[in-house]
């Protein structure tokens, strides 16, 4: 796609010499007094005491900036952030740090929350100021109980230093930050179920609109972004929006957590530009496949964005643009690689397995949808599907797509759409032999 | 009528179950009221405080019977139903009474393919029960359960709510059932990037109780 001469080309520069920024290689970052030697709080610091700095000048900094959503949307961050309506002193205002991380396939936040949480804290205090919001709540998901109170500790330890709390440095402006432990559930990762959760209520999705911004938690202004989007912030404002905005991919620019994992030698978090090759990704940088097997297929970022077969990665870089012009999302940039030995209508069926555990119920189309996703798959595994059957889960996708109050019927309905079609033969092998030939 | 309507499918639940707790027990102690006062204060009103309420009331009763989700309603000044509701929502508050320890073993996405399936299969025969059963001598309960978020570690499985314990093996099992016979959990684990490996030699925390790195994942045996 991006060929020159044959070879074909990274967006992401030269990353082998790529140095790391939310995940620098400084032992004991997560401790504060070793996060403030390395210029911790400094961007807060100049944010809240400069008079280079107001509300604005931020949120347009990091409009520069490019930075976009790292939670699966890619929603630019500034703009979000400018949804806003004006500040009016009697209406409270909140921002939302989304940790629920439970995209399968997603495992890059914990590591950030673990090793430089103190980033995350300044990200959401600096994103507070930008919306004037006085309080700001950082939803992890009951899972992570172990992250949860390594950050309490962290955050006892910010307050101790001034940094959140009332008058921060001196400043004038007063900001809470609270972590709210979640207890097990996907669907609080969608934004209004999230708020719905952190009001102490079963995580329904709401209605759209009206939008966080004009009804968030609690009905006031809200504005949500996820962990490593907020901890990009900091560095925005250290480094300038002009820095941030030439990392990576022009127009989805950045440092990213590449999860990976599955059938390669070294999976793991990995921080490099946006734009990086997939095969890059997969040969390189984790180690090539396990066992020297063929590639198969990869799942760009997280399980809900269509599955990409070894064919289809042929100069597709990791950004936006290029993967949806390549009939994939970005997603979260947890990266699932299979090899050739993956059979893949078991790996479906347990995708929708997933989905049908993880549907709140709330819609029809999603609720009764992705169960008869999973029986249906599960037949076809079973050897006990016919030839019909396919094409009966395409309409049923077809059903549920932008049926539901939230996109998590969406998120069900892709995997299936894009795993039926782009590896059919295998499931039509699967059908039963007698009714094949019938169809 | 119907018949499906006489006899609906889905068995109902027992709608007035035998109390778990007697009232002496059911109780919060000075102690707790106030940290779930701490917990208020966190939020515009009582009812954000729940989750965290439903937490220290699971830490204390082992489980949320009724009962217990009624104490919890009660103490933050919210509807009853609304407690439960939430209560009943999210997979980690348990309901009914588990095992002393809780396994709780990730076969989803990148761990089925990644041998999930086979410890959980191991455990099912170390242990002689099913996934969704507990052992006769109330020890341990076996669950298999949806993307827990380390899949760059599979397989994997967390302990009651609590520590991951990464890249398991038949051996890896083997000890850590041992150790929670011998009621010790296992340490936190604070796993190493793999950048860090190569650019400072290691982990970069010295204050983790142990460390792993991320592992080639085994060959899975079975995807189910």
């Amino acid at each position: 796609m991006e060929a020159t001469n044959g070879a074909p080309q990274t967006k992401a520069g030269d990353w082998r010499s790529y140095e790391r920024v939310l995940l620098p290689p400084v032992r004991d970052l997560h401790k504060i007094d070793v996060y403030e030697q390395h210029g911790g709080y400094e961007a807060l610091r100049e944010a809240l005491t400069s008079d280079r700095w107001d509300p604005k000048s931020v949120t347009d900094e990091v409009k520069a900036s490019g930075l976009r959503g790292r939670g699966g949307a890619g929603f630019p961050t500034g703009l979000k952030w400018s949804f806003m309506p004006p500040v009016d002193p009697d209406v409270p205002r909140f921002l939302c740090c989304n940790g629920d991380e439970s995209e399968p396939g997603t495992f890059k936040d914990r590591q950030l929350m673990e090793y430089n949480p103190h980033l995350v804290f300044e990200g959401m205090l600096l994103a507070c100021y930008a919306i004037s919001a006085k309080a700001g709540y950082l939803y992890v998901r009951g899972e992570y109980a172990d992250w949860i109170s390594h950050m309490e500790r962290e955050l006892e330890n910010a307050y101790a230093k001034g940094y959140v709390g009332e008058n921060i440095m001196g400043s004038g402006f007063s900001c809470e930050l609270i972590i709210h432990k979640g207890a097990g559930a996907y669907i609080c990762g969608e934004e209004s179920s999230l708020m719905e959760s952190l009001e102490g209520k079963r995580a329904y999705p709401r209605i759209k609109p009206p939008f966080p911004a004009q009804r968030g938690i609690w009905g006031y202004p809200t504005t949500i972004n996820n962990v490593e989007t907020l901890a990009c912030v900091p560095l925005i404002l250290r480094r300038g929006g002009a820095w941030y905005a030439k990392i990576g991919a022009q127009r989805h620019p950045g440092p990213v957590l590449y999860g990976i994992s599955g059938h390669v030698n070294r999976p793991g978090v990995y921080e490099y530009p946006t734009g990086m090759l997939i095969s890059d990704l997969i040969y390189e940088v984790a180690g090539g496949m396990r066992g020297g097997k063929k590639l198969k297929a990869v799942v760009p970022g997280g399980s809900s964005t269509p599955i990409l077969r070894a064919d289809m990665i042929d100069g597709v870089t990791m950004d936006a643009e290029t993967l949806r012009d390549a009939g994939s999302m970005m997603g979260t940039g947890g990266m699932l690689v299979m090899d050739e030995d993956t059979d893949i209508v078991s790996w479906l069926r347990r995708v929708t397995h997933f989905y049908h555990h993880e549907s709140c119920g709330q819609c029809t189309p999603c609720r009764e949808g992705a169960g008869w996703l999973e029986n249906i798959v599960t037949r076809i595994d079973e050897g006990e599907g016919r030839l019909r059957d396919l094409d009966l889960l395409i309409d049923l996708c077809s059903q549920m797509e932008g049926r539901t109050v939230c996109a998590l019927a969406d998120a069900a309905a892709w995997p299936v759409r894009y795993t039926v079609t782009r590896f059919r033969d295998e499931f039509e092998a699967r059908c039963r032999p007698s009714l094949v030939a019938a169809g | 009528m119907a018949d499906f309507i006489k006899h609906p499918e889905v068995p109902l639940p027992d709608l007035d179950p035998a109390p778990s707790f007697s009232e002496e027990e059911l109780v919060f102690t000075e102690e707790e009221r106030a940290q779930i006062a701490e917990y208020v204060r966190r939020y515009p009103t009582a009812d954000g405080a729940v989750m965290r309420a439903l937490w220290l009331a699971q830490e204390k009763f082992g489980f949320l019977p009724p009962e217990v989700i009624r104490l919890v309603a009660e103490t933050l000044g919210i509807p009853y139903a609304q407690a439960y509701g939430v209560a009943t929502f999210y997979t980690q508050y348990y309901k009914q009474k588990k095992g002393r320890y809780v396994l709780d073993v990730c076969t989803s996405f990148s761990c089925q393919l990644c041998g999930g399936y086979d410890m959980l299969h191991y455990l099912e025969e170390q242990l002689g029960i099913q996934k969704g059963e507990t052992t006769e001598d109330g020890l341990f309960t076996l669950q298999e359960v949806e993307c827990l978020g380390a899949c760059g570690s599979a397989p994997m499985l967390q302990v009651t709510n609590g520590p991951y314990v990464f890249n398991l093996t038949p051996e890896k099992l083997d000890a850590l059932l041992e150790d929670l016979r011998a009621g010790k959990m296992p340490a936190f684990t604070s796993v190493t990037l793999p950048q860090d490996e190569d650019e400072m030699g290691g982990n970069r925390r010295s204050d983790a109780p142990q460390s792993a790195v991320y592992e080639t994942p085994p060959v899975a045996r079975t995807l189910e």
